[in-house]
Parts: C-alpha cells; sequence; structure tokens
C-alpha cells in the first residue's frame, strides 16, 4: 500500500529577535502597534554612503546561552529564537526522541561578521569555523540534543520559509517527528556595501508596495517548532495551527531580479494552495515578501491581484518590513513567526510608512486587495500565507491553517533511478574523462588540487561569454556539471515540463571565496567599494540560480549546506521530492572550491596534509580539492520513457548528527552507526546484503578513524570499503556527491572488474583487490565537521 | 583619439576586462556593450559607473544610454566632464 504523506504537521513553539524586540512577545506587540526598529546603523562603517540606515537588534544578553559564547553573531541570533521556540514548545529532547529530532536553518550570508574579524582583526583561527552557513544549525542541535536531520538551507531570502517546507516534507517522509527550525542573518558589512552597490539600499526607511525605492537591511531570527500532530499530542503540547503545504519554484530569468510576470511566485503561489488542498478563497492573510524595491513590488503585487482578484473578496495584505528591515536569510522563518501569530491572534500587523497622498496612490495599486497600512487590523482568518522571494529566481510559498486542510496524498511507488551523472574534478571534466582517469590508476600529486573550467567547457555545452563572464569558480563548476548530467540523462527542458524538474544544490563551503575577497575589498577601500558585479554571487545559492537560468528548470530549487557532505544529503532530499511528488526530475549536486582563500583558511586549521596520504594510514591530514558532481535523479516511469540509461536505484537514505563540538569529528561515531542502520532499514534490507562500502576516508587520521571503528563494528572488518578521494582528494561536498556517482558507476559496470578495497576495524587494516562486479547493494557514507551524517544505500538497477 | 582619449579608453578597456571578466580579445572601442555586443546588462553598468567614479572622479548616475554604448562613448562622456 502506498505510504500516506498526509501527516499533518503542527506549530507548537515560536522564537524570535528582531529590531523591534528580543522575544515573539515583544516583536509582536510592536508589529502590532506599527513601531520601526530601523535607525541610523551602528555595525557597519557607513562613511560616504547615499544609505545608512538599518534595523539592528539590540539585546545584551545574546551569550547567556553557554553555546551562544563562542560563535558568529549569525548564530547568536539562531540560539536565542531557537531557545525560546523550544521553551514555548516544552520540547524536551533526550536519548529516547534525539534521533527523531532535527534542527533545519535558512541563513543568507551566514558567518560573515566573522569573515570581516578574521580578515580586520589579525585572522585569528578562532573565527574560520564561524564563517560559513553550516556551523548555524549545528549550534542549535548541540544546543537541545537533537540527533536526527540538521542541515541548512542557503537560499538566500526565501530560506527561512524553505527551512519550514523542508522540516515539514522529512516529517511527512517518516524520517522525523520534531524539527526546530528557522532562519537568522546578522547585520553585516557584504550585504551592507552590496545592496548599496546595487542602489538597492532605500534612503528613508523602507515602506513595500509605496514608493517601492528600496529596502532596509535588518537583523535577526525566527525559529519554530514544528512536529507531527501525534507527537504533539502524545506530550500534550498546545498548538498554534498546522503547517499545510509549500510551493517552491525557481524562476529561472536573472539572478538578482524577480521576473516580471511573477511566473515563477505565482506556480510557488498555487502550488501551496493545491497541495494543501484549498483555493484562493481560502487565504484570509498574505504576510508578503514585499520589500520595497520596485522590481519585487510590482511583481508580487501582480502575482497576488492575478491568483486572488477574481476568487478571494476578503484578502488581507501587509508586509512587515517595514517594522523589522529585510532580515535576508531570516526575513522568511520571522515573517512566518508574525503570519502565524496573525492566525492566531486574529490581528494582522500594518505596512507603515504611507502618508495621506500615497495612501491614494495605494488604493489604485492595491485595487480589490485590502492592503493593511499604517494601523494593524482585526479579522476572523482560517488560513495565512508567507511570501518569500529570492535572488537567484528562488520564490517560496507556505501555508498555515487553524485547519488540517485537505491533503491526501500518497508517496509515488515508483523507484528512482540515477540516470545522468556530471562531473568536474581535478582530474579533468567529463564523465568519459573521469572514468578513463579511475582506470588508470590516477592519485593525487600534490596535496592541494583544484578543477578548472575553461573554453572547451564552454564550447560542449553552449554557454556563451555574455553568461559565463558573471559567474564565479563555484558558480561555474556548478553549471558545466549540471549541464552535463542533464544531457547524460538525455533530459530535453521545455516548457511544458520545466516545473517538473528541480535541483537541490549541495556545498559545503558554498562561495566563501567570492564572499571573503568581497570583505576583502571593501575592509581596504571602504563599505562604499562594494561591487555590484561581485555581490550577487555572494549568496550560496547564486550556483543553483544560475544553473536554473541556463537551463530553464523552473522546479524546486534549493540549496543545503551543511559541510562535506551536503553532496550526499542533496541526494537524499531530491530522492524525496520525487517520492513526494513534486518533481519528476531532480538534480543532485555536490559543489564546493578551492582557491587561495580556501587553501589559506584550512591550511590554518592544519587539515591539509604535509604529503599524500593514502587513507586509513595515519596521516595528519588530507589533500584539499575541489570540484562539481551532479547526479540526475528520476522518477522511474519517467525515465523508462525516454529510455534514460539507469546507472543504479536509490534504494535508501538516512542522515543523522551527533552533537560535538562544529569543527571536529571526534566522539561523533554513533552518528555514522545511526546513518548507515537507519539507511538499511529504509531501504528493507540487512546489512549482510551490503556487498560494498563507498566511504568517505580522506586520509585524515582523525576522519579515518570513524570509518574504522564503525564500519569494524557494524560490519566487523569483512565488507570492502573503496575511498574515491584517494582518486579526487577531499572536495568537500563534490567528492560525497562523487562518491555516490562512482558508487553508480560501479554497479552500471561502466568502472568494472578489480579495484582497491579495505577491510577496516578498529585496530587493523588490510587491503586487497576486489572483484565489484557482482555488487547488488551498496552502501555510500558521507560526514561533516560537527558531526553531521549522510548515508545512501544504491541497488543494481533491473 | 588623442593620446589622453586613447589612455583613457585603453584604461577603461582594462577595467572592463578585469571587474566584469570580458576577455580582453573580446573587446575593443567601437563593439556595443549592452545588447547584441557584449551582453552586458544593469547591474554591469553599476559596475561601470562605480568604476569611473573612482577612476576619474566622473558621476554618471542617471545619464543618457548612449553614452555607455561603446569603449568610445564611455571615453567621450569622461573626457568632457573630467
Amino acid at each position: 500500500m502506498a505510504k500516506d504523506i498526509s501527516t499533518r504537521c503542527v506549530v507548537t513553539g515560536l522564537g524570535m529577535i528582531s529590531a523591534i524586540g528580543n522575544s515573539v512577545d515583544e516583536c509582536w506587540e510592536n508589529a502590532l502597534a506599527g513601531k520601526t526598529g530601523i535607525d541610523k546603523v551602528q555595525s557597519v562603517d557607513t562613511t560616504d554612503c547615499y544609505a545608512n540606515l538599518g534595523a539592528e537588534v539590540k539585546c545584551d544578553s545574546l551569550d547567556d546561552i553557554d553555546e551562544a559564547k563562542k560563535v558568529d553573531r549569525v548564530s547568536k541570533l539562531c540560539l536565542k529564537a531557537s531557545a525560546e521556540a523550544c521553551q514555548d514548545a516544552g520540547l524536551v529532547v533526550n536519548e529516547e526522541n534525539a534521533g527523531r529530532v532535527g534542527v533545519i536553518m535558512g541563513s543568507c550570508v551566514g558567518g560573515v561578521v566573522s569573515i570581516e574579524n578574521y580578515i580586520n582583526n589579525g585572522e585569528k583561527t578562532e573565527d574560520i569555523n564561524r564563517m560559513s552557513i553550516a556551523s548555524i544549525a549545528n549550534h542549535v542541535a548541540n544546543y537541545i540534543g537533537a540527533k536526527g536531520v540538521v542541515t541548512n538551507v542557503g537560499n538566500a531570502c526565501a530560506a527561512g520559509s524553505i527551512s519550514i517546507a523542508y522540516a515539514c516534507e522529512l516529517i511527512r517522509a517518516g524520517v522525523a517527528d520534531a524539527f526546530v527550525v528557522g532562519g537568522a542573518d546578522a547585520f553585516a558589512s557584504v550585504p551592507f556595501s552590496g545592496f548599496l552597490a546595487l542602489h538597492a539600499l532605500s534612503e528613508e526607511t523602507c515602506s513595500p508596495f509605496n514608493h517601492s525605492n528600496g529596502i532596509t537591511l535588518g537583523e535577526g531570527s525566527g525559529a519554530i517548532v514544528v512536529e507531527s500532530y501525534e507527537h504533539a499530542m502524545k506530550r500534550n503540547a498546545k498548538i498554534y495551527c498546522d503547517v499545510l503545504s509549500a510551493g517552491i519554484s525557481s524562476d529561472a530569468h536573472h539572478i538578482t531580479a524577480p521576473r516580471p510576470d511573477g511566473l515563477g511566485q505565482m506556480y510557488a503561489i498555487r502550488t501551496a494552495m493545491e497541495r494543501s488542498g484549498l483555493t484562493a478563497k481560502d487565504i484570509g492573510y498574505i504576510n508578503a515578501h514585499g520589500t520595497g524595491t520596485a522590481k519585487n513590488d510590482e511583481a508580487e503585487f501582480l502575482s497576488i491581484h492575478t491568483i486572488f482578484d477574481e476568487a478571494n473578496d476578503d484578502l488581507t495584505v501587509s508586509s512587515t518590513k517595514a517594522m523589522v528591515g529585510h532580515c535576508l536569510g531570516a526575513a522568511g522563518a520571522i515573517e512566518a513567526v508574525f503570519a502565524i501569530k496573525a492566525l492566531t491572534e486574529n490581528d494582522i500587523p500594518p505596512t507603515i510608512g504611507y502618508s495621506d497622498e500615497d495612501m491614494e496612490a495605494l488604493a489604485e495599486k492595491a485595487g480589490k486587495l485590502d492592503f493593511r497600512p499604517n494601523e494593524m487590523c482585526h479579522k476572523e482568518m482560517t488560513s495565512v500565507m508567507s511570501n518569500s522571494f529570492a535572488f537567484g529566481g528562488s520564490n517560496a510559498s507556505i501555508i498555515f491553517s487553524k485547519n488540517p486542510g485537505n491533503m491526501d496524498e500518497v508517496e509515488s511507488d515508483e523507484k528512482v533511478y540515477i540516470t545522468g551523472i556530471g562531473i568536474v574534478s581535478p582530474l579533468g571534466n567529463g564523465l568519459d574523462n573521469y572514468i578513463e582517469k579511475v582506470k588508470a590508476g590516477i592519485t593525487p600529486e600534490c596535496t592541494s588540487l583544484e578543477a578548472s573550467v575553461g573554453k572547451e567547457d564552454y564550447d560542449k555545452f553552449g554557454v556563451k561569454m555574455a553568461f559565463y563572464r558573471k559567474l564565479d569558480k563555484f558558480s561555474i563548476m556548478q553549471v558545466i556539471s549540471g549541464l552535463e548530467a542533464l544531457e547524460n540523462s538525455g533530459i530535453e527542458i521545455t516548457p511544458e515540463n520545466a516545473e517538473q524538474l528541480g535541483m537541490i544544490i549541495g556545498t559545503g563551503d558554498g562561495p566563501l571565496t567570492t564572499v571573503y575577497e568581497f570583505q576583502e575589498h571593501i575592509s581596504e577601500n571602504g563599505t562604499i567599494a562594494g561591487s555590484a558585479f561581485n555581490f550577487p554571487n555572494t549568496v550560496y545559492n547564486a550556483a543553483g540560480g544560475y544553473l536554473s537560468i541556463k537551463t530553464g528548470m523552473r522546479g524546486y530549487n534549493v540549496t543545503v549546506t551543511n559541510g562535506a557532505q551536503a553532496g550526499m544529503s542533496s541526494v537524499c532530499y531530491a530522492y524525496n521530492e520525487i517520492k513526494q511528488n513534486r518533481a519528476k526530475v531532480m538534480l543532485a549536486t555536490g559543489t564546493d572550491e578551492n582557491s587561495r582563500v580556501m587553501n589559506k583558511l584550512y591550511g590554518q586549521l592544519g587539515m591539509i596534509a604535509d604529503s599524500v596520504n593514502e587513507t586509513y594510514q595515519g596521516g595528519n591530514g588530507f589533500t584539499l580539492a575541489d570540484g562539481s558532481t551532479t547526479i540526475t535523479l528520476e522518477e522511474g516511469a519517467y525515465a523508462e520513457s525516454h529510455n534514460a540509461k539507469k546507472y543504479a536505484e536509490v534504494a535508501g537514505y538516512a542522515m543523522t548528527h551527533e552533537p560535538i563540538v562544529y569543527g571536529e569529528v571526534n566522539g561523533s561515531e554513533q552518528g555514522l552507526a545511526n546513518a548507515i542502520r537507519d539507511a538499511v532499514a529504509m531501504a528493507g534490507i540487512s546489512m549482510d546484503d551490503i556487498d560494498a562500502i563507498y566511504g568517505f576516508g580522506n586520509g585524515m587520521k582523525t576522519v579515518d578513524d570513524i570509518e574504522c571503528s564503525v564500519y569494524g563494528e557494524l560490519f566487523g572488518g569483512t565488507c570492502p570499503v573503496h575511498c574515491i578521494k584517494n582518486i579526487t582528494g577531499e572536495g568537500r561536498a563534490a567528492a560525497s556527491a562523487l562518491t555516490v556517482a562512482h558508487a553508480a558507476l560501479v554497479l552500471s559496470g561502466d568502472i568494472q572488474g578489480e579495484q582497491k578495497a579495505y577491510y577496516v576495524n578498529k585496530n587493523e587494516v588490510r587491503t586487497a583487490m576486489v572483484d565489484t562486479s557482482a555488487y547488488k547493494y551498496v552502501l555510500t557514507t558521507s560526514y561533516a565537521v560537527g558531526g553531521s551524517y549522510s548515508a545512501v544505500i544504491l541497488k543494481k538497477a533491473e | 583619439m588623442n593620446e589622453k582619449e586613447l589612455e583613457i579608453a585603453e584604461n577603461i578597456k582594462g577595467m572592463l576586462s578585469k571587474n566584469l571578466r570580458i576577455p580582453e580579445e573580446e573587446l575593443d572601442y567601437e563593439i556595443a556593450l549592452f545588447g547584441d555586443g557584449i551582453g552586458l546588462d544593469s547591474v554591469d553598468s553599476l559596475e561601470i559607473i562605480a568604476c569611473i567614479d573612482s577612476a576619474y572622479g566622473v558621476a554618471m548616475t542617471g545619464v543618457a544610454k548612449e553614452h555607455f554604448y561603446n569603449i568610445t562613448s564611455l571615453t567621450k562622456y569622461v573626457v568632457e566632464h573630467m
């Protein structure tokens, strides 16, 4: 019988910190009163800048939480909101339920304050592990003791909303019971300078849908405890509302501007309603994205008018950014909390800043919509919507309701296959090249390897100069591997199937090199000197945005970032989207960059080996590498409809976390063991069925020891382990995705014959040449510093 | 172009190549920078404005499109407003 995926997901706890308050109650009271938190910026040097306003948090108790003492400001904000949400929910995580509790956080710029600190204040090692988005959810997971799925969403200004949506998808998939979700971003020089360079900052307090002459940046965090209804009832939790469905889409239009015709936004809004079993007349309030830029406000009003004008005579709309500013990756989460409060309190916060003259213009723009200027209103509602739209053309719309909605979906009973592979690696680019190099037994010759993309790649895939010159290395590697994977699977993108094709981009460090260089430049030349050209590439989802623009793929599009394992957790995420009928085809990728900057940072952390190390030989570090791997996943029937080659079937997956200090791996063995056990269980097989492991060993003793210990315990040293990082180096997310791709190539017979394998136990490692031709089930594993693990089971395709 | 204009044009060309990652071999002084030529867009024009302001103290915000047509027209505008 097909699995029901209509599990009720309910909100049981709320947390918030923003410029208008340090708690949900304080923020809510001020939002309803129309009090703005926007003032002259204190934390960024605004000398010579045409705009100098911001919505900064004023809170002197951020460090009261122990976990918050040694983390970036973004994590401090996130911990503050998460602690409030958990307390509000009365959520107690213990040994019994920890594996079923996860954390998903959204962010746009992550630990960019620590990048500024590092550059300006003596390049301290302690700042390095605070730089990326990846650490945020880890800190929250450690604080509450969560051992389930722990990850971050990097979709810029839509990240907060997507994190809520993804948590519900995982609960409905049955892999978790509860999540702390949300988003966070800190006020910082990089986004201020970037939006300034784009002339997107308003000189005055922003007033969305009004003069629309720019945004005012803010900071803060919103956090929500979302859990299955059953789980909430079992522990007698108070329930705010249901989270119904979400719509997530990509514009495939422009890296910073929304589509003027609102096509992508409308697809997200309509999908959210359709999957929730609601129609336009059921929505009582929309907390709009409403940034205050002309392009956003025009496109969003067009989308809302088009969908709701004829269908709903009683729709109220407002944007709370006039009070809290645009909090980027926190925006979706903060606005979700506002939307939930509006729903449950029956009060709607206003958009402030409208003069009498403005009201006349508003009347014309709003038409039938009950747009709420200046003052709150009281209104009984059943369901509300929160919209978030982001750089990269990323759109998310999510619905909260007092009712369970009319969701009656079942999981697809189709199998999911790997049908295409694209590879950019230090060995050269292209799948055939990779297979050839593997057969030739190539190994790294030095401890820092870099992939490169050039004219041959551009010509092969018809990428024109006007397009590729915009992209940094991180994005162009992703675009090339993505195009190859699509070509390899024989997928043609047409207007008819464009919304059925999605992608999950996985990355550990994202565009850290570009962000670092942007900060370096403004540290030297002032906030006013930011580059409008480079700024769009500082968001983590730029790579996915460009791939969507290049291919025309307008479906689900999310960037996940949770360390080196992100290239494998993207496979888990993408698989779930196909099983839950949101896409017929999903690209799952892993991309990470090596560069002057990354080499310096990993070198300072002491992770780069003195000399090239083979795995399990007790080396002091790894070979730092990079690249991009894209895997096409397809629903079985769709693959058969165009006679796609099936490299392997995805039979099961798991993502786990073991709370340890971020930046380390010691002591997280249980996380790997849990991931393997859960993936094996999901695949419906036993440990004995696993013919081989494609692991994550990279030559660094502390990492390799985790594998030896766990594989020894679970397989008794009898299961052969293959290590692709001996070929390509530690490419982080690129390597974890390549691990899956490589295993699929072995199962398909593209990589044949005897391969070197390790038999590992806690105290013993031996090697042997193993015939791989009879493999039926293989386990692939990946790790991240901070104790997160992914495991994927592949089965030989029938 | 006179010597001074040539120097400015060469500087602008170098800036377009370095800051907007346009391969130098694709650039000459006459090729259209926007539209069907090099294919620059509004974000690129912001970068050009910032660079010209920084290098020559010439403000080009709000200046008519035709002055951004190619390197020659940019050079002419800079020379006339320095």
